[in-house]
Order: C-alpha cells, then structure tokens, then sequence
C-alpha cells in the first residue's frame, strides 16, 4: 500500500528550511555591511584627527619647540586620540610625544630606541608609498597605515616639507565602541512568520501539491523580501549617521586647531577642514564640503551605491534559499535520500575517498578557476573576491596578444612573455622530445632483440637506470654537467680545441641542455615498451616471410611495424603528456634561462604566480593549460577507439 | 634450434658498439655523480685544471674518477648537515602516504567495482580528468588550504594528506581494473555463507588482490619520496625539509655544495632505483594500459 501524500508537512519542513536558510544568510550579510559601515566611519573620523593634527604639525613649522607645544595644546583638546607621536626621520628623532610612556628620561625630543625600530619601519614604508605614487603618477600604495592596535586603531600619515617626506605623525585612537549587534526581534519574526503563515493556509489548502507550493514560495520570499527591505533602508540611516560622526569630528578639529594655532601664534592659513577627509592615497573622498559639513548629494549617491549591492547580494540569499525550499518541497531530498540509504554500503565505501578528493583537489581547483577571473596579486590578496573580479580579462590578455614579435630600436625581438610564444617552444620541445625518445628507443629495442646477443641482460638494465633515478636528481645533475666553467661537458669540448660554450646565454643552445637532459631519462620507458612488444612478436612470422622471399625491410613493414603499433601509440600519447608537463627539468635545468626563453607552458604559469605574483593571471594561464590537455585527452581518445576498431 | 632473423645477417660486433656507445652514454652521468660524491671535495670538477691545461689535464677532469678517494662527503652530509634529519622526513611521509591512500584508494575502487549506484560513472571521470588539472592552478588554493586555513605549513601532515588524495585517481584506475578481474562468484559465495560486506572486502576481495595492491603501494611511495614542488612550496623551515628539497638547497641559489648533492643523491636514489629495477614490467603494463583506456 503506497503511503498517503504527505506533500503538507514535506512543505512545512522546507518553508522552515527556506526561512532558516534565507534568514541566517540575509542576517550574516547586512550584519557585515552594517559592521563595514561602522568601521569606515570610525577610520574616517581617525583620518580626520590625523590629518588635522599634521596640519598643525606642519604649520608649527615640523620640528623644534614649536611643535611640541602645539602637540601638546592639541594633545589637551582631543580625547578621542589619547596619544599623538611626531617622528623624524631625519636624525632618527622623535619629535613630539604625548604617549605616557615618552616620559620622564623618556621625553621627546630623543634618538629612537633600537626597540623602537617598527616606528622607524613605518616611517621608511610610509615614504616609499609616496614616492612611488609619485612617480608613477597613481595611487598604488596607502600613504595613510591603519593598523588595529588592540580594539584601538594606529594611524600613521606622512609629514611632508617643501614636498618632500621628512617625518611622519602617528596617533593611537581611544578604543573603539564595539558595533552594536542588530536586533533579533526582526530575524525572529521573518523566521516564525513564514512559517506560521504557511502552516494556516496548508491547513486551508488541503494535501493539494501546486497551491501549497505556491503558498509555500510566496510566504518565504514576501518574508525574506519585507527583511531585506528593512535592512536596506536601516543601513541607509546608518550611513547618514556615519557621514554626521565624521562632518562632527571634522567641525570638532577645526575649532580645536583652530585654537591651537591662535594661541600658539602659528604662521600660515588654515587649509579647508573638509579637505581632512581622504582615502589612504590622501585623495579626498569628498563626501564633505570644504568647511566641513555633509555633502547631501554625494551622501545620496554613496548611500544608493551601497543600497544596490546590499539588495543584490540580498537578491542572491534569498535565490538559494528559494531553490533550498523548492528541493525539499518537490522532493528531491527525498530522492537523494532514498538513494543514500539504498547504496549506503557503495557511498560508504568511496565516501572517504571522496571527501579527500573534494577538499584537495576539486576545490582547490574550482577556486584556482574562480581566481583566473581576478586581478589577486600579492598587493591586494585579504580582499575578497568581488573586490578584484575582472571577469574575462586575463584570458584577453593571454590569449588575445598576438605580437610575440615586438620591433624596438635595434630591431625587432621576441617577447618571450607572450603566451604564443611559450605555447610553440612547447610543442616544440615537445615533438623533440618524444621523436627522440621514440627513435633512441626503438633503435636500442630492436638491437637488444637480438637473439642470443652476450651480455644482453646487462645492457637491458643498465639502459633502464635513467627510468629509475629520480628526475629533479637527473636535473641536477645536469645542470652541473653543463656548467660553463668547471661542466664536465665544456671539458670535453675543450679536449678537441673548441671554445667553452656558455650554455644558458643563448635560447638555441638552453635549449638543447634541457633537450639533452630529458631525452636522457625518457628513452628508457620507450625503449621497455618497444622490446616488450617486439617480444611478443611470434617467430614464425618471420619464418613464413623470408620462405615466401620478403627482404629484411619487407619484413621490418610488413610485421615489425604493425605488431609495435597497439604499444607504441598508447606510450607516445601518455609521454606527450609528460613532456608537455614536464616541470622539473626546465625549472631546474635551464629555469627559462636566458630570460624566460625557455619556459614551457606550466613552468611560465608557475613563475606568473611565484616569481611575478600575478595570482589571478597565472590561474587563468593554468585553465588554459587544462584546457588544452582537455582538448588533447577527447581527441586522443577518439584517435584511440579509432585505431582499436 | 631456429636462429633469429637478425642474427642470420647481422654480425653482432657493430651491434656491441652500438651498444657500448648507448650504455657510456646512459652510465657516464651516473659515473660522474659517483666520482663526485667519493671526491671529498665540494667543486663540481673531477680535477682542478692548472691554469694553462694541457690536453692530458683536460682528459683527467673528464675520467669519471676521483682524484683522491675519500667517504667523507657521505659521513658528513649524514652529521654535519640535516641531510639524515631530511630523510627522516621524506620515509615518514612516503610510508604514511602509502599507507593512507592506499587504503583510499582500495575501498573507492572497490565500491565502483563491485558496487552500481548513481554518480558512478560520473565519479570516474571526474577522476580521470582530474589527472588532467595543472599543478600550477592547485598550488595556490593548496597552499591557503593547508597552508592558511589547516595551519600544516611545514608539517609533515599536511604534504601526507595532500600526497595520499592526490595519488588517489591513479590508484582507483588501476586497482579497479584489477578488482574487476576478480571472478564475483567467490563473493556470491561468501554471501552465502553468511559473511558480512566488510569481511568479505578484508578477508576475500584484498588478499586476492595482493599484487595490484602492491604495486599501487609502490607507485604511492615513489611518488611521495619523489616529489618536489609541493614540498618546496609547503616546507618553509630548514629542518622539516623532505630529501628533495634539500638536494636542492645543496645546490640551488647561490650555494655550490655539490659534494653534499652528490652523496645525497645517491643516498636517496638507491632504494626508489632498486625498488623500481625490481617493479619496472608492472609499471608498463599499468601505465600503458591507463593510456589506452584515457
């Protein structure tokens, strides 16, 4: 007897679900928003503090007495930055402190202690950043540091005289209030809402499968939806209050430097308090006006900006939550399920296998792939993902550049960085390499067949000894042999009056090192293979050929040939995958020497992200590789059901 | 006695030559790591040439033998150097490799011998292609797994794990195909018999399977004792070094320590080279019959 429906409580299950699902995730990111929000505006009125406090630095003339007093005056007027630090770099000097520890033995003006070198860092890292930015005319480098001390923040900016970086100031701010949790009230209700709601109409509705789950779809979605609305418009207020803090802190500096600057007689004007607030490139955000009040229009637009990805990602929770509630509706858990049970014995058994395949290799290769849409690099790796997406670029730039052939001033040379480049030295070295390894190894195949041959055993394992040794240990071996100076190679040259050569300054001759090096080690499994296969080869063949008069060659074609073919193919489709792959030798022989000449293709995409750190360029170099090898593997495949009917 | 067709016309003193010539070739690299290694010196010259070499002196650094015949590079690298502290690393990781993806690797080929249930067919493909995935694309999401999430940078652990899934999808192809060599009637059987699925895989389906069994475990091994760009990229500090990467570090950048490479070398080869002289017709076959099958 098949079991009465059960399509009410199976769609109360997934509406509970669905609304868990949906509101947990919409919960986690506004909280997130909300928390950057927060801690945008608790940076930006620090900047502020910092920016202020430099400018009166600056107008106290940078050093001397001066600038202590005024330091101090404004030390004395900020309690939300409880210690201010003014170094110098010329003289390794700090300038001006009112840190509690700069006391006593311990007053600024001195030298800096050798403890104290992590300031001196700073201040070397901070006039790098803008000298760089300087010259190369952008903003690359935060000239601003910001750098959580505890639940404090230390902020330190440039000190800048006649344009040039003489010093930086450096204020710890006051704890930072912790954000305030959003409430539960709302999360409970979108949680318990929907599904009351559902389950009233289920019991109105009656066991019928398509009104329930149109109820069920229309309850979690108006609940998620009416959530995700607040939210919006709760982040939009928290937003206008962020922009009144800083306008409050910038007003609040301008009249305490204000004072300051009166009381201490200071030369020169006031700059525009609202010019306080900029980025970590000191470019300003211009949220404010110039005297320091907000800017409703920028405000409106900063606030729809984030509204819009806010209500996307919200969109995006509120999908999976959706399809959440429509597989455990429609019952495709249930399937799943019922199959688990059924094959448990089978999924228990690939199970741990599985997992491990998973979280070592499918995922690291779904987030390998997801990189190759992103410009990460080593300057930008804490930000997430969205932050750098650049979509199909990388691909663009790899495969769409097409002069590996550049003219410059003294003729036209190659740009061995192009992807073309590398992709034909590959299968070059590629080709060679397995026409070598197939002619060595057949040649030495067909002597060591030779029956009754002395000593063959001794040969056959002496022959198999590259096979055997470890390949990076060849490598190495290799590389000394062609050292240029003392390589046992050049001696040999040498011996017969030629010239030392240098062997890793030209393209050709790398080349051939490497060529030499691998053709050493791969002739071994191509000639095992070959002597397997002619083993196997009847005598008789051979018998009835020369009774019916065919000559050596004739005989060669006609059975040496044919009987060789279902060995060799297999072995020359798997050696082109190794040679195509074959990192250690040309990283650890020639290592792309001279200048990345010669590279193949996954030694170039290694050094794209190890040497270049060009994360998101190199994995999208790799999923072309893999996409390559793919193309390679359907169409070996078909060559090979072709070849076996 | 039949006689060989080739014997009938060829001599066989130019085949010799042939020979002679193929096997200098193969062995002269092999001689000069030895000659090297026994040196007691650190250059990578047989012989130091005078300034003015003559043809003899030149002759002399190309003869495969030591000047002077010394063992001290082999004691040393084993004292004075962490080279024994290095290999520690690369046994302990190759055996527990071995041991963890074999055991992967025989219950996953198994169930997709023995077992039909959906995803099976969909399993193995995936890990056949995924034979296919660069090492390049992996090694960065490797390395923030292991590296920044797990905290097993410079671990032995953590090259384990990776070492073990990542020999996975080679081992299930070739022990599934053995397993399905395995005749299912003595399952049937033990059925009846009343033995449970476990003990039937423990007691029946394994031993029978010894053969691919060791071979898978070999394969496992050599792999792991062989590897190097993992481990170089894994291993930050000195002393968890696997073998490879500090070969490497004798010879690699701007040190030139190639008596120590040498003697390390031939150390770490020994085994894997016997190991595989013993092993070398069961590797064909496997790696060829993967070939067609891919």
């Amino acid at each position: 007897m098949p079991a009465p429906p059960a399509h009410r409580l199976r769609f109360l299950i997934a509406v509970a679900l669905g609304a868990v699902l949906g509101a947990v995730l919409l919960r986690g990111f506004v909280s997130d928003a909300s928390r950057q929000v927060a801690d945008e505006a608790q940076e930006r009125q620090a900047v502020v503090t910092l920016q202020a406090l430099t400018s009166l630095v600056r107008r106290a003339g940078g050093e001397g007495d001066a600038v202590r007093s005024a330091v101090a005056a404004w030390q004395s007027r900020t309690p939300s930055a409880p210690q201010a630090r003014v170094f110098r770099a010329d003289g390794i000097r700090l300038e001006a402190s009112t840190a509690p520890d700069d006391a006593g033995d311990r007053a600024a003006p001195r030298r800096l202690r050798r403890e104290e070198k992590p300031l001196y860092d700073r201040s070397q890292r901070i006039a790098a950043a803008v000298q760089t930015n300087r010259e190369e005319q952008q903003a690359r480098k935060p000239e601003i540091e910001v750098a959580p001390a505890g639940a404090r923040l230390s902020l330190a900016g440039p000190l800048e005289k006649n344009g040039a970086v003489v010093g930086i100031v450096e204020i710890e701010t006051a704890p930072l209030p912790l954000p305030k949790p959003a409430g539960w009230s709302g999360f409970l209700l979108a949680l318990i809402a929907p599904i009351a709601v559902f389950g009233g109409l289920a019991f109105l509705l009656g066991e019928k499968r398509l009104p329930l789950l149109a109820a069920a779809v229309v309850c979690v979605a108006a609940s998620l939806s009416w959530m995700g609305r607040a939210a919006v418009s709760e982040l939009a207020a928290q937003q206008q209050r962020a922009a009144e803090q800083v306008a409050e802190r910038v007003r609040d500096q301008a009249t305490v430097t204000q004072a300051v600057a009166t009381a201490q007689v200071l030369p020169g004007a006031a700059a525009a308090p609202g010019s306080w607030d900029v980025d970590d490139f000191r470019q300003p955000l211009g949220l404010l006006t110039p005297d320091g009040s907000v800017n409703p229009q920028r405000l409106a637009q900063a606030v729809d900006t984030a509204a819009r990805e806010l209500r996307r990602t919200l969109l995006g929770a509120g999908a999976l939550a959706l399809a959440l509630l429509l597989l455990v509706g429609l019952g495709a858990f249930n399937l799943i399920g019922r199959s688990l049970r059924r094959h448990r014995q089978a999924y228990l058994y690939i199970a741990p296998a599985i997992l491990g395949m998973v979280v070592l290799v499918f995922f690291p290769f779904t987030y390998g792939v997801t990189l190759s849409f992103t410009d990460s690099n080593l300057y930008n790796t804490g930000k997430a993902i969205s932050d750098v997406w650049i979509g199909l670029r990388n691909y663009a730039d790899i495969l769409g550049d097409f002069a590996f052939i550049k003219r410059g001033d003294g003729g036209s040379f190659v740009n061995y960085l192009n992807f073309y480049w590398t992709l034909l030295f590959t299968i070059i070295w590629t080709v060679c390499n397995v026409t070598i390894g197939v002619v060595s190894g057949l040649i030495l195949a067909l002597v060591l067949n030779t029956r009754a041959l002395a000593l063959r055993p001794i040969y056959r394992v002496v022959l198999i000894l590259p096979w055997a040794m470890p390949n990076y240990i060849t490598a190495l071996i290799w590389k000394g042999m062609f050292h240029q100076q003392f390589g046992v190679i050049n001696q040999v040259i040498q011996l017969f009056g030629f010239p030392a050569v240098s062997w890793f300054d030209r393209p050709a001759s790398s080349f051939l090192t490497a060529l030499a090096t691998n053709g050493w080690l791969s002739f071994p499994f191509m000639m095992v293979v070959s002597l397997g296969a002619l083993q196997s080869i009847p005598a008789d063949l051979y018998e009835a050929a020369r009774v019916d008069g065919a000559s050596r060659l004739q005989q060669f074609k006609a059975i040496t040939l044919p009987s060789l073919r279902p060995a060799l193919v297999p072995a020359v489709i798997i050696s082109v995958v190794w040679t195509f792959n074959m990192f250690n030798i040309i990283y650890l022989v020639t290592g792309g020497e001279p200048g990345s000449s010669t590279e193949i293709l996954v030694t170039q995409a290694y050094k794209f992200a190890f040497e270049r750190y060009r994360y998101g360029y190199a994995a999208a170099y790799s999923t072309v590789i893999f996409g390559i090898l793919l193309v390679y593997g359907s169409i070996q495949n078909r060559v090979s059901r072709a070849t076996e009917a | 006695m039949p006689r060989s067709r080739i014997s009938e016309e060829f001599p066989h003193g130019p085949l010799h030559a042939m020979l002679a010539v193929a096997v200098l070739v193969t062995i002269y690299p092999v001689l000069w790591v030895f000659s090297i290694a026994f040196s007691g010196k650190q250059s990578l010259a047989i012989a130091d040439l005078p300034p003015t070499p003559t043809a003899g002196d030149r002759l002399r650094a190309v003869v495969p033998w030591p000047e002077k015949l010394s063992v001290s590079n082999f004691t040393s690298v084993m004292s004075d150097q962490p080279f024994a502290r290095w290999m520690l690393n690369s046994a302990l990781v190759a055996i527990f490799t071995t041991l963890l993806g074999v055991f992967l690797a025989c219950t996953a080929a198994y169930a997709f011998s023995r077992f039909k249930f959906p995803g099976r067919r969909v399993g193995m493909m995936a890990f056949l292609v995924s034979q296919m995935f660069p090492g390049t694309l992996m090694l960065i999401p490797l390395y923030i797994i292991i590296v920044q999430l797990l905290g097993l940078g410079s671990s032995r652990i953590g090259l384990i794990i990776v070492y073990a899934t990542t020999s996975i999808p080679f081992s299930v192809w070739m022990l599934k195909g053995y397993f399905d060599t395995i005749p299912k009637e003595l399952e049937e059987a033990a059925v009846i018999e009343g033995a449970s699925a476990g003990k039937i895989f423990w007691r029946i389906v394994l031993p029978l399977a010894k053969p691919a069994v060791a071979i898978t475990a070999l394969f496992s091994f050599m792999t792991a004792w062989n590897e190097f760009i993992l481990a170089a990229t894994f291993m930050d500090k000195e002393n968890m070094y696997t073998a490879p990467v500090g070969l490497r570090f004798f010879v690699g950048g701007f040190s030139q320590q190639w008596g120590y490479f040498a003697a390390g070398s031939i150390i770490v080869s020994i085994p894997v080279v016997l190991l595989f002289l013993y092993l070398q017709k069961y590797l064909v076959s496997g790696l060829t019959a993967g070939g067609v099958k891919g």
